[in-house]
């Protein structure tokens, strides 16, 4: 679910960014107080382990096909949720630098949608109040396989939700939601099983990997699982907030969008967002449209637009022919 | 497996082109990423049925990659994983969106076609910004450039970390791989069976891998707020480089172009 | 006699109540001493190079380096005299070029640029890879890696070099070259294996370790030729020595 950079617009791009660097500068604050120099060694050769260890192929029982790994909920298991969100942070950064999976302008978005489900609600929420009285084989694959399955289809709906207020696609919501969720949730399953198999692994081997298991008689936790939620809870509502305030400013990516949801402005209501979010486009858009004197630019295509980019393209072409024939020329 | 072969192959080759000595790699990495940036956010601004204004934008590409003498076709080939998924998104642009949008020699162009193609060339020229990018700077040079912008260097250093040791973990997965493979033959991918004993001792190796790591950097003189690399100053050509295309891009988004290009003919 | 550099007296170590690892050595090393430290797996050797810099701790006994005992509040101090290459290169080397690898000491050590690209010249100069100093680690070879790992620890100019199994996974050819740059220096530097031969060609003094406990201790000319002892104590005659 790596989302590209020409799915999003900047606004999108700009509040999940603020987003996933809220988060990030928590986690640091988080990992810098546990004071262990050795973390930052760990997290990069585990990252390294990570992008290892979705690059194996899994033969799904019953089906013939393959699945992979995205391995948040595993990483935060071994080395708790904050270690485990800015570990995949640099996962994040070295596919889509070296593997053109997920845009660099989408790597907020991208932290977002698997990172930080994964760490923060996958480990902080689901695996440790499973595991707040110890771990067992049954409560392990319980916490990863919920866990997983979770994550993902909150990863999934917030990909729905970034595509949608970029207003890229003419797909109404519903039908996007209709096809990301279900294929997520087979993909969360599987997800779910292996990281409850390598999990079961290491508590055999070396129980004292996993993190956040509590003993029977456990002090009361300092962050009790109401006030977690509730925490996540207002971070979705601020960012959902700064999000729909963000798609209201965009150059006309939402108003197309709710076009066509809405067939056309039928709804009197929607007409007058439509005139609030022009208000707010006119006075935030960073970028005007085109508004060249005497263009005939209404639609943002012309036909003398095409013409144009053929014949720069012929030009261009040209030149670095005549750039390779001077090049090969000098190397001969 | 070959998918972890293609990994390893496709760093080193990345990592070759960004250690070549051409002008391109020789610019300081913070303006040609702060360029990258802007470029990715102009080409994404650009609304929806703009193809015209988007297809503008594939002149910076176009030129740079002729100037670094990089290859269009390795930069393509890195597609295939992200293309698809864009193009799902907008091949039903034409279905839902079939108002006529603008008429070529009779022939009328809808909307969804316009919208469908414009998210299409954004797909590409997006992918190609981030190669360009990324085959002219080494990942030291990227880490110098962040630690710029002030990213905090927890996260710095682990993203170097992880560059250095993806290679070597992936020849440890694909030593593992191949020592599965030979006694289960035939089988494409690991089976439920060992899910678990395979990648969890990955992770046990791994993790001792970090302990041992963490005592050679001890061993030499490493501490948390160490800076690993020094970071190099800007020159005044790379001060040139970011302003003039800064200036060019912004104008590219701008002025369209294009379109003033084609109706000196048409 | 020379200056001594390191003096251990009664050392013990153990993982696990009751298992030592190590058992009261007690043993001196002087300057320009080339020691190998030689005994079958699991004897103890490894625990022994990582006892004198602190990797593991605390020790019983006392281990004294230059006159300053291994503690908590000397450690840098001592790491900075002391340079340990450890067995797996890739351990060793956790930064992406050569040459930013050998400056990562010199760095930390706070020295001026300038300064570094000296000691880095020099280190790299000292193992013969001066041409691979732009090269990224995943592209060298192991023997190249072994070279570095030591160019890496040679621009901290250490008085003393621990070595653990270098010669391990090497093939001849930069076995020999290895071989080569170590006869070169002139550091007390101290060698673990059970790769005799190696030993043979690159020591001038033998301590045969088993159990945890200093077996024999003296030039190789000696410890290496008998047979009887080296047998009884899971190891062999070097190659080049045996008779066929």
């Amino acid at each position: 679910m790596h989302m590209a950079d020409a799915l999003i617009v900047p606004g999108t791009a700009a509040v999940m960014a603020a987003a996933s660097a809220g988060a990030a500068a928590y986690s640091i604050y988080k990992v810098r107080r546990e004071n262990d120099p050795a973390k930052v060694p760990v997290m990069g050769v585990m990252g390294a382990f990570v992008f290892a260890a979705q690059m194996i192929n899994f033969t799904i029982p019953g089906t013939g096909s393959s699945g992979h790994l995205c391995g948040g909920l595993m990483l935060s298991a071994v080395l708790g949720p904050y270690a485990g969100f800015l570990t995949m942070i640099g996962v994040l950064l070295v596919q889509c630098l070296f593997f053109a999976d997920g845009g660099l302008l989408a790597l907020g978005c991208n932290i977002w949608n698997m990172a930080f489900y994964g760490c923060f609600v996958g480990a902080l929420l689901i695996w440790k109040s499973i595991m707040k009285n110890g771990a067992s084989k049954k409560r392990i694959t319980l916490a990863s396989i919920l866990g997983s399955v979770i994550t993902l289809q909150m990863g999934a709906f917030s990909v729905c939700i970034e595509t949608f207020v970029s207003g890229v696609s003419a797909l109404p919501f519903k039908a996007f939601l209709a096809a990301m969720l279900p294929i997520h949730l087979a993909i969360g399953l599987v997800e779910g099983l292996i990281t409850a198999a390598v999990l079961c692994f290491i508590h055999e081997a070396r129980p004292e990997l996993l993190w956040g298991i509590g003993t029977q008689e456990r002090a009361p936790a300092r962050l009790s699982l109401g006030k977690t939620l509730g925490i996540i809870a207002a971070a979705a509502a601020v960012v959902g907030g700064l999000l729909s305030l963000a798609a209201s400013a965009l150059p006309d990516g939402l108003e197309w969008a709710l076009e066509r949801v809405a067939g056309t402005a039928e709804l009197p209501a929607a007409g007058g967002a439509y005139e609030a979010a022009g208000a707010v486009q006119k006075a935030t858009s960073i970028l005007p449209d085109y508004a060249f004197p005497g263009s005939e630019s209404a639609a943002g295509t012309t036909v003398s637009g095409l013409a144009g980019a053929l014949i720069t393209a012929l030009i261009l072409i040209g030149i670095a022919l005549a750039l390779h024939f001077f090049r090969s020329r000098r190397r001969g | 497996m070959s998918r972890i072969g293609n990994a390893a192959r496709n760093i080193g080759k990345l990592d070759e082109l960004a250690r070549r000595d051409t002008w391109l790699n020789r610019i300081h990495p913070l303006p040609k990423l702060l360029v990258t940036v802007l470029y990715l956010v102009l080409v994404v601004s650009f609304s929806p049925r703009q193809l015209t204004g988007v297809l503008g934008m594939a002149i910076y590409p176009f030129i740079l990659f002729e100037f670094g003498d990089l290859s269009f076709t390795s930069a393509l080939y890195r597609m295939r994983i992200i293309l698809p998924v864009v193009c799902l998104v907008g091949v039903l642009n034409p279905i839902f969106d079939r108002e006529p949008a603008l008429t070529i020699f009779g022939v009328t162009v809808t909307g969804g076609v316009l919208t469908m193609l414009s998210l299409m060339v954004k797909g590409v020229l997006t992918v190609l910004a981030t190669y360009l990018l990324i085959a002219t700077t080494t990942v030291e040079s990227v880490c110098g450039a962040l630690r710029m912008l002030h990213i905090p260097g927890i996260l710095v250093t682990e993203f170097l970390l992880i560059c250095r040791y993806v290679s070597v973990l992936l020849s440890e997965a694909d030593r593992m791989w191949q020592a599965y493979s030979m006694r289960a033959p035939g089988q494409r991918g690991v089976a439920a069976g060992a899910w678990g004993s395979m990648i969890g001792r990955l992770l046990l190796r791994s993790m001792d891998r970090a302990k041992a790591l963490y005592q050679s950097m001890c061993l030499r003189g490493f501490r948390e707020n160490s800076t690993l690399l020094p970071v190099k100053g800007l020159e005044s050509k790379d001060l040139f480089y970011f302003a003039s295309f800064t200036t060019t891009l912004i104008l590219l988004r701008i002025f369209p172009v294009l379109e003033l290009i084609g109706r000196l003919f048409v | 006699m020379s200056h001594i550099h390191i003096d251990i007296s009664g050392l013990s170590f153990e993982y696990e109540k009751g298992h030592p690892v190590l058992d009261s050595i007690s043993v001196s090393f002087h300057e320009h001493d080339s020691v190998g430290i030689i005994g079958a797996n699991a004897a103890g050797k490894s625990t022994f190079l990582k006892l004198l810099v602190g990797l593991e701790m605390p020790p019983q006994g006392s281990i004294r380096i230059e006159e300053i005992p291994v503690e908590k509040n000397t450690l840098s101090k001592i790491r900075e005299k002391i340079g340990y290459v450890f067995q797996d290169s890739d351990t060793q080397l956790f930064m992406t070029t050569v040459q930013d690898d050998v400056a990562f000491a010199p760095r930390n050590y706070g020295l001026p640029e300038d300064e570094v690209a000296r000691r880095v010249a020099r280190a790299l100069d000292l193992v013969h890879i001066p041409h691979l100093a732009g090269k990224p680690i995943y592209k060298l070879s192991g023997g190249e890696k072994k070279l570095a790992s030591i160019a890496t620890i040679l621009s901290m100019t250490p008085d003393i070099i621990l070595m653990d199994e270098p010669s391990a996974a090497l093939d001849p050819k930069n076995r020999r070259s290895l071989i080569h740059v170590l006869n070169e220096f002139d550091h007390l530097r101290i060698i673990t294996s059970h790769d005799l031969d190696f030993i043979w060609d690159t020591c001038s003094r033998v301590v045969l370790i088993d159990a945890g406990r200093i077996i024999a201790d003296g030039i190789p000319d000696v410890i290496l030729r008998d047979e009887t002892l080296l047998t009884a104590h899971g190891l062999e005659l070097p190659l080049s020595l045996s008779e066929r």
